[in-house]
């Protein structure tokens, strides 16, 4: 060491060097630089504004839809999607799995890199380069032994990545046979019936707003059917109406589903009664007797066949009365054009092609096909293979003749019941190879794991119509080290010793070389853009399509008009039911879907059966009990809910998970192959008290309180209160009343304004337990009601959130100003301010404000998808509805820089964006030319518990009850 | 007897109290220290982990906490009453036992004052409660009522600490006399200076009737203020205009019976028999027994309003109350502090502590049970039916509630070994005002 100096500490030259050269070694070592950058751009892009947000033009891949997005990004995040206001489908607004999209991108659970299954069983990391090997070599010694030993299991492409796949099989010998495109909720028996009926194996678009009336054999039309956006919107464009112009909605099936809450009618039916309804309506119909004006020519025909048929006996098997089937006849045959949709996943049984058969017979005698029924807009450009293809691959598999299997985003053991062995079958194929960048069921048993980019980090397009199709592109890096499955597709067709080069440059070249075929179209009906750059932009290219113009084989009609089985009994039955929250394969929903409570039984997290309050007595079941539930195929073990819409003798369970799928056995449609979402249940019986539900709802009874209100023809207006003198005087507003009108009558209980308020206002997801102990943070909520008292059922929904109160009570008696009424009209939470005396809650007698009982928690990634405009909480604090006042400064800003006034609809609320049925609307009440101010003067319109006088900001407009 | 030998005796008997602690004794403030430093430990657990510790919810956002606070404040009443208006009143009975009762509401509003700042969601901000200057120019709501419990709450602490301090004075200074050691001076500290020159006595007497008379109103206005915690609030079974006055006289009676609850095993522990004799039991119980039936006759007016008269949402409130989740608890509540205090009709269930203690026992648990139906119970049934959920204290909250007994009796046991627990002086002059009588 060196010498000492009088201080008794001294460096020398060397000890210096020392000291450096082993920091400097050390530093080596480290792993990786942890350095952050606090700036992320050193030459900022050029539109990227600091605080302003950046949109994107993209693509949602959560349904068959194929809506367009929107994504907001900030600082290179995306942060929340909103629809496309260029779609022609969503046309701007987005369902909550649309809406929770965003989340599954920073999934902490998502895979970051390829993974290999190493001998000990476990997933673990490896290099791309290693992956293609790997795959390129399987595929090469399995393209050696032969056709067919290579098989690709995926969702439907309907664009350039179907196109990448097509020419992959072809280049490893395979046929498009050896592809199975597999979409779970695919309305496989209507294509059947089109097919038969048409000739075109077509899904048909609908134009509800132009039907009259409306009937649904069982289609969640409002909620997962084939487009529920679109269908939403096209139905709620005829509500709010309270004349005879209104269109009525019949629900028809064995239980009252969130989109038969929307329905004027419940039809209820035996399970499989469906079919039986739809005969006895078509025979009514077409029964020349009664002269029913501007039928189809081919009606009377059609009547020859169901002849025979007798009225009673069809509503005896259906479980209801001849006169309330006629009823709905004689409603059919006076409000034209109509549309009647089905059949829904909770009508798709054995017989499925049968009633959708049925069902476009109907259309076609009344004359909806080509009004509101559409042929020729399926651009049947990657349809679903059978849905018997995916069983039959099992088969294969099991049978070992398949020695690679990739899966692509498709998830067989999720989707498909165990008791066909898909499970056993996996075991047996050599190598599984799965895209899926987040857990699921097959994905467990993958040995490679190639995560594929979400759809906000990939070029993408889709075609969901003829006239529409839609370009992705990425809105932000990829989180992870992951690759386009399209483009991992492409390199391992090329890398040796497979070495058969696919025909394209790269994934996102080929998806611009087909905008730009789409720009270069020209002439009758072609599309409506100037450059490859404008398709990105807009996200979207439309052209004209007119549809097509079908004949009807009667000939083919006949084999679906036999009269249908009769009931099976005294025996229990088990009907499987999709919710917008929960269509999706259990293992891959984001937290958002699960946090929500469920439209009709506010229930989150978990799944449960439904019985009615006569069956649950009958088994000694009380809601929360535990029930055991098994079919001829297994058992599942769920806790009750004891529902008053739902008949007797029927168990319901809803999709997702795996409980449902155990309960199937497998049955199937024989016409179309379709699953059958139905079982006869063996047994059923109580199992033990379950523990406390996470459940939202209190009393499911409004008590004979004033919280909904309703007219119906006879009074279409509802009294207006006088509005009583208050203490102090009225708070004034010089220059806006923000207010929000919310039509009830519109309202489909979606829950796409509750998950968008999720994304938009960093509201955190607390679990079950905090559900199950009132804890849920939603600052918007669905309520329902089954009614005033316990044995009616008259279900009505009603959005609650802050009402932004004139005259709030939570404001005085907050003992800091936590909480004050602002010049314009807001109720302000100043969550710096607050203490936490919690008294506001209380006080609040629409109990909207929520209390952070503990800080939230945003595992990583889920953090980069907090929107930075929106403060979050800590423990200690209450939160609630601020009308997103972020949203409102950033249109005054907006309306500031441009130098003009702010206009009606700059500011649109999170929950008014997402609605696809348009019911929330914002503006400012003190402009009288606004549309919410019109709304407030509505004859429907009320206050909840006006009795109180708060003065609301919001005013709901009365659901409209057109009698029984 | 002569005076002088009467006054010996009374100041035997008060320093026999102060004699070194027994085993007893101090396993008691070994097991109150104990459960105070539980249920501090709870708060730092909740302190750390945000109110997801309690069983709270939404609708019910207050529980346990406010229950007790409400209670400690109730509790902490009659000692004034006791002490400060039957001394206006000039009852005599109240000698023996009105330090007793002061004591107690010290301690009891002390710990009252605790449970506002426990059930902050952010308590480390609690000074925020406060209207003193800052530079970030915030301000209080004077609207809330919360703010005027702040006022309420600490006036009646100070008035109260005063008023009990200005009555020790001279017996401090008289057991000063006898006392050596550290004790001399601790007494030397509460005597104030007190020499008992007449003109001490006269300032003494005037002053503490001046206390007497200050307090008096705030026996009125502090529980008046703390109801307006929930009657300025638009909860059915809060807002009533009946709430001030049913909330006085609640007071009283849980302070009532909180005094006999103490009352009687002290007086057998340290031997007071003679000071607190049977006749101050009696008159103590028909107090009680008063209270009782004003509080029964408020119960009497508040559900016939609501029931006979109210708005659907205050009906309901009040079929829940007795049919509903917390049913239990209501009819509890109506045989401790209805039906029981009715058998103090009877001279012999008056005369006998053993009966007394039991009751006035009673009457705590149901008067603790009555605000938690009040505060808990009308907030689980609120206006929104949607939003009806019952609620159970966690264990936090009832270690917390646990560790304010704790506190509460480890300041009550210091107490009654450190300070005189009845009053020498006033003692004193009721023996020469008897003496005639007795010779």
């Amino acid at each position: 060491m060196g010498e000492r100096n009088e201080t008794g500490f001294s460096f020398g030259r060397r000890v210096v060097l020392k000291l450096l050269a082993a920091a400097g070694a050390l530093a080596g070592c480290s792993p990786r630089p942890d350095v952050e950058k606090l700036v992320p751009y050193l030459v900022p892009p050029e539109h990227a504004v600091p605080g302003e947000p950046l949109e994107y033009r993209t693509l949602c891949r959560e349904c068959a839809a194929g809506c367009g997005v929107t994504a907001a990004t900030q600082a290179g995040r995306a942060v929340k999607l909103e629809g496309n206001p260029d779609d022609p489908i969503g046309r701007g607004a987005l369902c909550a799995r649309g809406q929770a999209a965003v989340q599954a991108l920073y999934d902490p659970e998502r895979a970051s890199a390829p993974l290999r299954r190493a001998p000990d069983g476990r997933l673990a990391p490896i290099t791309w380069d290693e992956a293609v090997g790997q795959l390129a070599a399987a595929l090469a010694a399995a393209k050696a032994k032969g056709r067919g030993r290579i098989r690709l299991l995926t969702r439907p492409e309907p664009g350039s990545a179907g196109v990448v796949q097509r020419a992959f099989l072809h280049a490893l010998g395979a046929g498009a046979e050896h592809r199975v495109v597999f979409d779970p909720l695919d309305p496989a028996p209507l294509r059947a019936a089109s097919k038969a009926l048409f000739g075109r194996p077509e899904i048909p678009a609908h134009d509800l707003g132009a039907a009259r009336a409306v009937v649904s054999f069982g289609a969640e039309l409002l909620e997962t059917w084939i487009s529920p956006v679109e269908l939403t919107r096209g139905f709620a464009q005829g509500r709010g109406q309270v004349g005879p112009e209104r269109p009525r909605f019949t629900w028809i099936g064995p239980r009252l589903s969130l989109t038969g809450a929307s329905a004027d009618r419940w039809l209820s039916v035996r399970p499989g009664g469906e079919l039986a309804v739809a005969l006895g309506l078509l025979r009514f119909i077409t029964d020349p007797s009664r002269r029913a004006p501007g039928l189809a020519p081919e009606a009377p025909s059609l009547f020859r066949l169901v002849k025979a048929l007798s009225p009673a006996e069809l509503a005896a098997r259906a479980g209801t009365s001849s006169a309330r089937i006629a009823a709905l006849g004689v409603e059919l045959v006076r409000k034209r054009p109509s549309a009647l949709l089905g059949p829904g996943l909770s009508s798709q049984g054995t017989d499925a092609t049968a009633l959708a058969a049925v069902i476009l017979l109907l259309n076609h005698v009344l004359g909806n096909v080509g009004r509101t029924l559409l042929y020729g807009l399926d651009p049947l450009d990657d349809p679903p293979s059978s849905p018997s293809a995916p069983a039959a691959l099992v088969e294969e598999m099991a049978a070992g003749r398949v020695d690679v299997l990739l899966v692509h985003h498709a998830d067989l053991l999720g989707w498909l019941p165990p008791a066909l062995g898909a499970d056993r079958a996996l075991t047996r194929v050599p190598l599984v190879a799965s895209f899926a960048d987040r857990p699921d069921a097959t994905r467990a048993r993958a040995h490679l794991v190639l995560p594929d980019h979400h759809p906000l980090e990939s070029f993408g397009d889709v075609a969901p119509r003829r006239g529409v199709v839609l370009f992705g592109q990425p809105v932000m890096t990829p989180l992870g080290d992951t690759r386009a499955a399209s483009q991992v597709l492409i390199d391992v067709a090329a890398r040796p010793p497979l070495g058969t080069p696919l025909p394209f440059d790269g994934f996102g070249a080929l998806v611009r070389e087909r905008a730009e075929r789409l720009v270069r179209a020209h002439g009758a009906g072609a599309p409506v853009v100037d450059s490859v750059r404008e398709a990105f932009q807009r996200g979207v290219v439309t052209w004209e399509v007119k549809p097509a113009v079908v004949s009807l084989r009667v000939g083919a009609a006949e084999p679906f008009l036999a009269p249908p089985p009769s009931p099976p009994g005294a025996a229990l039955e088990l009907v499987v039911f999709p919710t917008p929250l929960r269509a999706g394969a259990a293992a891959d929903r984001p937290g958002w879907l699960r946090e929500v409570p469920d439209a009709l039984t506010t229930l989150s997290w978990i799944g449960w059966a439904e019985l009615s309050p006569a069956t649950a007595a009958r088994l000694g079941v009380a809601t929360g009990d535990r029930l055991a539930l098994a079919t001829a195929a297994g058992g599942a073990e769920l806790p009750a809910y004891v529902y008053p819409g739902i008949l007797d003798g029927v168990v319901a369970v809803p999709l997702g998970g795996r409980d449902p799928l155990a309960l199937l056995g497998g049955a199937r449609d024989p016409r179309s192959g379709a699953l059958a979402w139905r079982a006869v249940l063996a047994s059923a019986a109580r199992a033990g008290p379950g523990a406390p539900l996470p459940r939202l709802e209190g009393s499911a009874y409004t008590e004979g309180r004033r919280i909904t209100r309703t007219v119906t023809p006879a009074e279409p207006a509802l009294p207006r209160p006088s509005g009583e003198e208050a203490m102090y005087g009225p708070p004034e507003h010089p220059k806006h009343r923000w207010s929000m009108a919310i039509d009830l009558d519109r309202c489909t209980g979606c829950q796409a304004c509750v998950v968008a308020c999720f994304a938009e206002n960093n509201v955190p997801v607390m679990g079950p337990q905090a559900a199950a102990e009132g804890r849920y943070m939603g600052w918007i909520r669905v309520e329902r009601y089954f009614g005033s008292e316990p044995g009616e059922l008259d279900v009505e929904l009603m959005l609650m959130l802050c009402q932004h109160c004139a005259n709030a009570p939570c404001e005085p008696v907050c003992p800091v100003y936590a909480t004050y009424h602002t010049a314009e009209g807001l109720n302000a939470q100043v969550y710096n301010r607050c203490v936490g005396t919690r008294y506001c809650s209380n006080n609040c007698p629409y109990k909207v404000r929520t209390f952070n009982w503990r800080d939230p928690e945003f595992a990583p990634p889920l953090h980069m998808q907090l929107n930075p405009d929106v403060a979050v909480r800590s423990k200690g604090v209450m939160e609630k509805c601020t009308f997103c006042v972020q949203r409102i400064r950033r249109a005054e800003h907006r309306a500031r820089r441009e130098g003009r006034a702010l206009a009606d609809g700059d500011i649109v609320p999170a929950c008014a964006q997402a609605c696809p049925a348009r019911a929330i609307v914002f503006g400012d009440a003190k402009d009288p030319a606004s549309r919410v101010s019109a709304l407030r003067r509505d004859p429907r319109g009320f206050a909840a518990l006006d009795e109180l006088n708060t003065q609301p900001a919001i005013t709901y407009l009365a659901r409209v009850r057109s009698g029984r | 007897m002569t005076t002088g030998a009467a006054f010996l005796r009374i100041e035997e008997l008060v320093r026999a109290t102060h004699r070194r602690p027994g085993a007893g004794y101090l396993a008691l403030v070994l097991l109150s220290a104990a459960a105070a430093a539980f249920g501090g430990w709870c708060w730092a657990l909740m302190i750390r982990d945000g109110m997801w510790r309690t069983g709270l919810n939404r609708p019910v956002n207050w529980g346990t906490f406010i229950t007790n606070f409400v209670f400690w404040v109730g509790i902490a009443h009659s000692g004034t009453l006791i002490s400060a208006i039957l001394l206006l009143f000039r009852a005599r009975f109240r000698t023996a036992v009105y330090r007793v009762a002061e004591a107690m509401t010290v301690i009891a509003v002390t710990t009252a004052g605790l449970f506002p700042v426990i059930h902050l969601g952010r308590p480390w901000l609690a000074y925020w409660l406060f209207p003193y200057p800052n530079q970030r120019g915030l301000w209080i709501n004077f609207r809330s009522p919360l703010i005027w419990d702040v006022f309420a709450v600490s006036t009646y602490l100070i008035v109260s600490t005063i008023f009990l301090l200005v009555g020790i004075a001279p017996d401090a200074a008289a057991l000063r006399v006898r006392a050596g050691g550290w004790r001399r001076r601790f007494y030397g500290f509460f005597s104030f200076g007190w020499r008992g020159t007449g003109e001490q006595w006269r300032h003494y007497t005037r002053a503490y009737l001046f206390f007497a008379a200050f307090a008096t109103p705030l026996v009125v206005s502090v529980h008046s203020v703390v109801s307006w915690d929930f009657a300025v609030s638009i909860v059915p079974g809060w807002h009533s205009t009946l709430f001030p006055p049913y909330f006085v006289a609640g007071a009283i009676l849980s302070g009532l019976a909180m005094v006999l609850t103490l009352l009687v095993p002290m007086r057998r522990l340290l031997h007071l028999e003679p000071l607190v004799t049977p006749r101050h039991l009696d008159m103590l119980s028909r107090l009680l027994l008063l209270t009782a039936l004003v509080v029964a006759y408020f119960y009497a007016v508040e559900y016939a309003l609501s029931l006979l008269r109210g708005p659907l949402p205050e009906r309901s409130t009040f079929l829940d109350r007795a049919t509903g989740r917390y049913a239990p608890l209501f009819w509890m509540m109506l045989a401790a502090n209805f039906a029981g205090p009715l058998l103090l009709f009877s001279a012999r269930v008056r005369r006998s502590p053993k009966a007394l203690f039991f009751i006035a026992l009673g009457v705590n648990v149901g008067m603790w049970f009555e605000r938690f139906i009040i505060i808990a119970g009308s907030l689980s049934h609120d206006r929104l039916p949607f939003l009806w959920r019952g609620y159970a204290p966690s264990w936090v909250e009832l270690g917390i509630t646990l560790g304010a007994f704790g506190w509460f009796f480890f300041w009550f046991l210091l107490f009654v070994k450190l300070l005189p627990s009845v009053s020498i002086a006033e003692m004193k002059v009721q023996a020469v005002e008897e003496a005639p009588r007795d010779a």
